[in-house]
């Protein structure tokens, strides 16, 4: 009986904890209430143009759809917890909450990054009475996971918004090819970790086998794809199981045409950008054994924007499976240096040889035109 | 016999513009205690017409620049020549000017007609290469004449003849076009794609660099097989082989 009456008390204690922290636990708005007005296209507010000083028409429409998509929504940010000076909604007024709302601090959150910022040109920017924000490059309400991102979307989503890489690199040989295949941070922010990332390309359509196609058409998922490859479970496909994973997505008719791009790793020191300490150094990159090329991972993108990867031995960069890439001194094939020390080889030793033949036999000429004459 | 040269070669060039490119010998009284061998090579032919001449030396020239700067292009981290950035650009500019250069051959040569002469006769070009591979190999050392005698109109021996019609009409534009698309990736790249991609290409290019390379170093020591070794370099400066010079008939060097 005292057991009952003790375990009737715990659960009267849980019970009156689960509604004293149930209002912390759910969120004080709900996003479709801030979309019931925020998700029609027309609505607008006067604002004034910092830079230009003029009045303008803002848009204050934001998309569910890509909003759901975003990197914060997926991980269950809602838009409060960004905008929290709104506590609550006055449906009374006009403008439900309040009309100026303070300015969102990302940096409360990602505060890693607020420190690196710190290190940057774009922060030194403010000097000059410039203040660059975060969103600036990153947007807020539509980030997307970055880390199956190709070159282009990353460059276009930040950098390529403010710069044209074609006004400052007329140094740089191949600008096109290098603007194509390596992200800007690569060589903009030297402290950045870089790897390499391998993508099946569909040269036909012209897009990459994403995760699910992918899956689809081969009936494995990600991780049995991966056992089968992995034969020896180092976590690390070499050249050998690299051909593996070419014949089983042949078996299914996919004739993979892998795209390499030299990335920076998702990480805060990507904002180490300062003026005069990019990578010029050719050498750094075009070289044998270059760190800038020493992790190499196949990445099949996901619908949201995050990857499934697997580690690549960097060996499989020489080899022929990886066609459609070649930096050049970086990823040569041994192959063909062996080759072309056996031509050069060849053709200096015929050389050599009949040179030899040609002194030694000297006296048996002259002895031969002595004798026709 | 060398200081009457000058002479003769003025008349040889009256007689290549006529069509007659065999020059009689100088018998003047001065010359009658020539050796008999040097009668052998009293006469001057015009093999090479200036086009030919300018295309040969600025293709040379271009050839020992880019095999420079390929080596250090490929192996920058063995090799400091110069910068690498340095050696690309250069690269790419002698790789336009040795393209050039490969015009200028086309021209003169299919213009003139005289691109037969990379035109091997098939009915005997097994017997004559096989005859000049015994010449090389066995022959020259014994003191044999050389099979092929040297003709404006017969330039090349039969081993030469293949060599060069394989290096003129699909290794050199090979090497060409594979360089034109390496030097701008991106722009060429469906082309590319079409080849195979960028690997397929730079494979074409490298290997053919280095055969370029062993042939060079082939090529220039057999340019010193002539009467003397520096007669055929000679000859590719003036434009005159010395008739009746087979070569390597009176070589002691």
């Amino acid at each position: 009986m005292k057991r009952k009456t003790g375990s009737s008390f715990a659960w009267g204690l849980l019970l009156m904890a689960a509604c004293c922290l149930w209002p912390l636990q759910c969120p004080a708005i709900d996003n479709s209430e801030c979309f019931d007005c925020h998700g029609d296209t027309g609505l607008t507010k006067e604002s004034t143009d910092n830079i230009l000083n003029t009045e303008i028409t803002e848009s204050l429409y934001v998309d569910e759809d890509r909003f759901d998509r975003s990197v914060h929504n997926l991980n269950g940010i809602t838009c409060v917890d960004c905008h929290s000076d709104i506590e609550e909604l006055n449906y009374d007024n006009e403008v439900p909450h309040k009309k100026n709302l303070k300015k969102v601090c990302c940096a409360s959150c990602h505060e890693q990054a607020g420190e690196d910022f710190k290190n940057s040109v774009h922060m030194k920017l403010r000097t000059k009475g410039i203040t660059m924000t975060c969103y600036a490059c990153h947007g807020y309400h539509y980030v997307r996971q970055m880390e199956g991102a190709s070159v282009t979307e990353r460059e276009n989503s930040i950098c390529l918004k403010c710069h044209n890489p074609y006004q400052f690199h007329a140094w740089l040989p191949s600008r096109s090819s290098h603007f194509a295949n390596v992200e800007c941070v690569v060589c903009h922010a030297p402290d950045v970790p870089r790897h390499i990332n391998l993508k099946i390309y569909d040269l036909v359509s012209n897009t990459f086998y994403d995760s699910n196609r992918l899956f689809n058409i081969l009936g494995v998922d990600f991780d049995q794809l991966m056992k089968t490859v992995d034969k020896d479970g180092n976590g690390i496909i070499d050249p050998d199981e690299f051909e593996t994973l070419v014949l089983v997505l042949k078996q299914k008719n996919i004739h993979p045409v892998f795209h390499a791009e030299l990335v920076a790793d998702i990480s805060s020191i990507a904002h180490h950008v300062n003026r005069g300490t990019a990578q010029k150094t050719c050498r750094k990159c075009h070289l044998a054994n270059s760190p800038y090329f020493k992790t190499v991972e196949v990445v099949f993108n996901r619908d949201d924007g995050t990857v499934d990867s697997y580690r690549v031995d960097r060996g499989v960069l020489e080899t022929y499976y990886v066609n459609h890439f070649y930096l050049l001194g970086g990823t040569r094939m041994k192959l063909m240096d062996r080759i072309g020390l056996l031509i050069l080889a060849g053709g200096a030793c015929a050389v050599g040889l009949h040179l030899t033949a040609r002194i030694l036999t000297i006296p048996l000429r002259r002895k031969n035109e002595e004798e026709s004459s | 016999m060398r200081s009457e040269s000058i002479d003769n070669r003025l008349r040889l060039q009256q007689g290549a513009k006529t069509g007659m490119t065999i020059a009689e010998p100088d018998r003047s009284p001065e010359n009658k205690g020539a050796s008999t061998m040097a009668h052998a090579h009293e006469h001057l032919v015009y093999i090479h017409p200036a086009p030919v001449r300018v295309w040969h030396w600025i293709n040379a020239f271009g050839f020992v620049l880019l095999i420079l700067t390929g080596f250090q292009i490929r192996y920058a981290e063995i090799l400091h020549i110069m910068p690498l950035r340095q050696a690309i650009s250069l690269h790419n500019y002698v790789g336009f000017v040795v393209i050039a250069d490969y015009f200028l051959w086309l021209v003169y040569y299919i213009g003139s007609g005289r691109v037969r002469i990379y035109i091997p006769d098939l009915r005997q070009v097994v017997t004559m290469a096989v005859r000049q591979a015994v010449y090389y190999g066995y022959g020259y050392f014994i003191g044999r004449p050389n099979p092929h005698e040297m003709t404006p109109d017969n330039k090349f021996n039969a081993m030469q003849q293949q060599a060069y019609l394989a290096i003129m009409f699909i290794f050199l534009p090979a090497q060409m076009v594979t360089g034109v698309l390496l030097w701008k990736i991106k722009g060429y790249s469906e082309y590319i794609n079409l080849l195979g991609g960028i690997k397929v290409v730079d494979t074409i290019h490298v290997l053919l660099f280095f055969f370029f390379t062993a042939f060079l170093l082939i090529h220039c020591y057999l340019a010193t097989l002539g009467h003397t070794p520096l007669a055929h370099f000679k000859a590719m400066v003036t434009g005159y082989e010395e008739a009746g010079d087979r070569e390597e008939t009176t070589d002691k060097h």
